[in-house]
């Protein structure tokens, strides 16, 4: 990875400050380095023997500027981000809504500068630190105070393989003003031998504001040798709403972290996810739910089902602040795994400071049932259709968490399968 | 000569290193309908999963035909393609899989399996709404998850509503009758006799007569001890509701 600190040529440099700030994520990056088994945070999934690989970083060197064959089966706004490069943007964005470069945004809009790094902490979590040293691409995307969305915005982020392990380094700044409504979709995909080696490096900051809400889906489905490495900063101001769903069933290490700040009185956060995998990788969800303020409520469902050698992991946090009273938090976690081999590495963490509070937190992890099983095969439907039809029956109440239906629908037939349930 | 339907020679089997079937034997032709009768625990539920491939249970010896076919080696959607269906005696709850989507699957995938095309889907559930109605289960009920909130005698229904549908070569009822009052037993027995058209072979496991009354049997055996201790006509389950099993096992010792 140390290539990575050597010096080049990126968009804006000529910006002291925008220097100064991939200088300091370069210092940071070095200083803390790749976590290893003994970095608490990093305790159950290692990036160390994945970042091994020494990964090129040349936002621009490729010339891949073919926007993706991506067919997404709903309506959206769509931002075409190929192998780490912003291509283009729908132009028939509704009024309200502003999507801009970040590097664009950064230097005309007044304002973006104080967002960059305001969320997502370089020193606290190496590979932001990463982000920021290689910051070059990326959305600003506004959602200003009242406009109602109606079509989501739908993040294609796409990897055309190459013959070389390359890293893709996306941050986004989203910000919702007051009372406004959006649906933001991530998706990540690729095209190429599935076997190919590459880095995604996201880095989200997102504000939602008084009385805004949104919507974030994501669906990672990288290659099977690929690593996603991803952190959602999100800061919540009164009554507002942050619900997240996250379908991870790519890559041979991801982990998705979601830090939501619930920074006013009755802000809200919703942190669901689901994750599918088999062979060798390694799934983690990690998130870290603060409560700073009365009447807040954040809720968590997680559920994975493991095959293979494959583990998944779960660090769940809940933070609740002294000031945070009547508020709510509660987080779960379901595995189910499918051979002996599969693990879940599962770690809840709650700290209460307040008094008159509802948290709760739970694990549990169970196996395909061998009578259910055997009741759909006496009925003529192979082991496999069995199988997956008995594991979209257990992923069927964190599918449900996905308000949209269009969404929902895409998820489930991404899950795998198109069988019922 | 045509050859049997299903034939069981000198079966032995058990489970965790216990033998529960010794030396069983049994022939069904085609349009027969067998009716086996035995004390709890004898291994009539035993025998029917081994029928069906549910695993967990070992094979010591004997060979099992069907249409010809060495059916040990078949997995159980392959036993259920090839035309045995299994009423089981205590169906198992599926949260999360709708009963029409479930079928629609399993009849869909026999269909393939036969090489037929398969069904469409509005024409399906017209159909299972029709089936549904002769076993008392309303559109509302074919809804629901399989199984899931369904009082013992609905399950039955249920698995009544399936071997309709389905359409087996070859029915396991095992324990039909369990649990259902007297208007629904009339209900199961209606459906099983609407199924009789002297090619499909039945072998219904109970424990009472009562069933027997309706869908009148070819042969009736008492089985014991893991095998057939005496076979006859319809007037020995009769014998057996007045002497009990007690009297049938001292006799043929
Ligand atoms: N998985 C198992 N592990 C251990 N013993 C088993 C298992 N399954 C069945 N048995 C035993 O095998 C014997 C036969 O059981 P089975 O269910 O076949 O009896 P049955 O004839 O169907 O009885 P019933 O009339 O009560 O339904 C019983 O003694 C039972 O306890
Ligand atoms: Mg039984």
């Amino acid at each position: 990875m140390n290539t990575l600190l050597s010096d080049i040529k990126l968009v804006g440099d000529e910006l002291p400050w925008l220097k100064e700030y991939r200088a300091a994520g370069r210092r940071e990056f070095a200083r803390q380095g790749i976590p290893t088994a003994k970095t608490e945070a990093w305790k159950y999934t290692k990036p160390n023997r994945f970042l091994s690989t020494d990964f090129v970083f040349d936002p621009r060197g490729n010339n891949k500027f073919t926007v993706p064959a991506v067919n997404l089966p709903f309506a959206a706004h769509k931002l075409y981000f190929e192998n780490g490069v912003f291509l283009s943007c729908d132009d028939d964005l509704p009024s309200g809504v502003e999507i801009l470069p970040l590097i664009e945004a950064l230097m005309f809009r007044p304002g973006v500068k104080n967002k960059l790094g305001a969320l997502a902490d370089m020193t606290k979590y190496p590979f932001a630190a990463l982000n920021a040293a290689c910051l070059n691409e990326g959305a600003y995307i506004h959602i200003k105070a009242g406009t109602r969305l109606e079509k989501p915005l739908a993040l294609i982020s796409h990897v055309t393989v190459v013959d070389r392990a390359e890293l893709y380094n996306l941050h986004h700044i989203v910000e919702i003003d007051e009372n406004a409504t959006a649906e933001v979709v991530e998706y990540y995909g690729y095209t190429g031998a599935p076997k190919s080696s590459y880095l995604v490096n996201i880095v989200n900051e997102i504000t939602v504001a008084a009385g805004a809400s949104l919507r974030h889906y994501k669906f990672q489905d990288e290659a099977f040798k690929a690593g996603h490495l991803a952190l959602n900063t999100v800061k919540v101001a009164a009554g507002g709403l942050y619900k997240s769903f996250c379908l991870q069933k790519g890559a041979d290490l991801a982990r998705n972290e979601t830090q939501v700040c619930l920074a006013e009185e009755n802000a809200a956060a919703e942190v669901d996810a689901a994750y599918k995998m088999n062979g060798w990788a390694t799934i983690d969800t990690t998130t870290d739910i603060e409560h700073l303020k009365s009447g807040t409520t954040s809720s968590q469902l997680i559920k994975g089902v493991v095959g293979g050698q494959a583990k998944g992991v779960f660090q769940g946090k809940i933070h609740i602040a002294p000031d945070a009273v009547k508020t709510e938090g509660y987080q779960l976690h379901k595995a189910m795994l499918l051979s002996d081999e599969a693990e879940i590495d599962v770690k809840p963490e709650l700290e209460i400071f307040a008094d008159d509070v509802k948290c709760s937190h739970g694990a549990a992890c169970g196996r395909l049932d061998a009578e259910q099983l055997f009741y759909l095969r006496s009925r003529g439907i192979p082991k496999i259709e069995a199988e997956q039809m008995l594991i979209n029956a257990y992923l069927n109440d964190v599918m449900a968490k996905v308000d949209n239906e269009n969404i929902r629908s895409w998820i489930k037939l991404s899950l795998g399968s198109n069988l019922p349930a | 000569m045509t050859i049997p339907l299903l034939e069981i020679e000198d079966l032995s089997a058990g489970v965790d290193g216990k033998e529960i079937i010794k030396d069983f034997n049994l022939t069904i032709n085609s349009g027969e309908v067998h009716a086996l009768m035995g004390p709890n625990g004898a291994g009539k539920s035993t025998l029917s999963n081994i029928l069906c491939g549910k695993q967990g249970y070992h094979v010591t010896s004997g060979r099992i035909w069907f249409k010809g076919k060495d059916l040990l080696k078949l997995s159980p959607e392959e036993r259920a393609c090839e035309g045995i269906f299994l009423a089981m005696q205590s169906p198992v709850e599926i949260p999360g899989v709708p009963i029409t989507a479930f079928l629609k699957h399993s009849v869909n995938a026999i269909r393939k399996y036969r090489g037929e095309p398969e069904l469409d889907t509005m024409e399906f559930i017209k159909m299972v709404r029709e089936e549904g109605k002769k076993f008392n289960l309303d559109a509302e009920m074919i809804k629901r998850a399989v199984n899931v909130g369904f009082s013992g005698g609905e399950k039955k229904r249920l698995e009544a509503l399936q071997m309709a549908v389905l359409k087996p070569d070859f029915a396991i009822l095992d324990e039909a009758d369990s649990g259902l009052d007297i208007d629904a037993l009339k209900i199961v027995a209606d459906g099983v006799n609407a199924l009789r058209d002297g090619k499909r072979s039945m072998l219904i496991i109970t424990h009472f007569q009562r069933l027997l009354e309706h869908v009148v049997p070819d042969f009736v055996h008492i089985y014991a001890d893991g095998r057939i201790i005496k076979t006859g006509g319809r007037e020995l389950a009769a014998e057996l509701e007045q002497t009990g099993y007690a009297g049938f096992m001292k006799e043929n010792r």
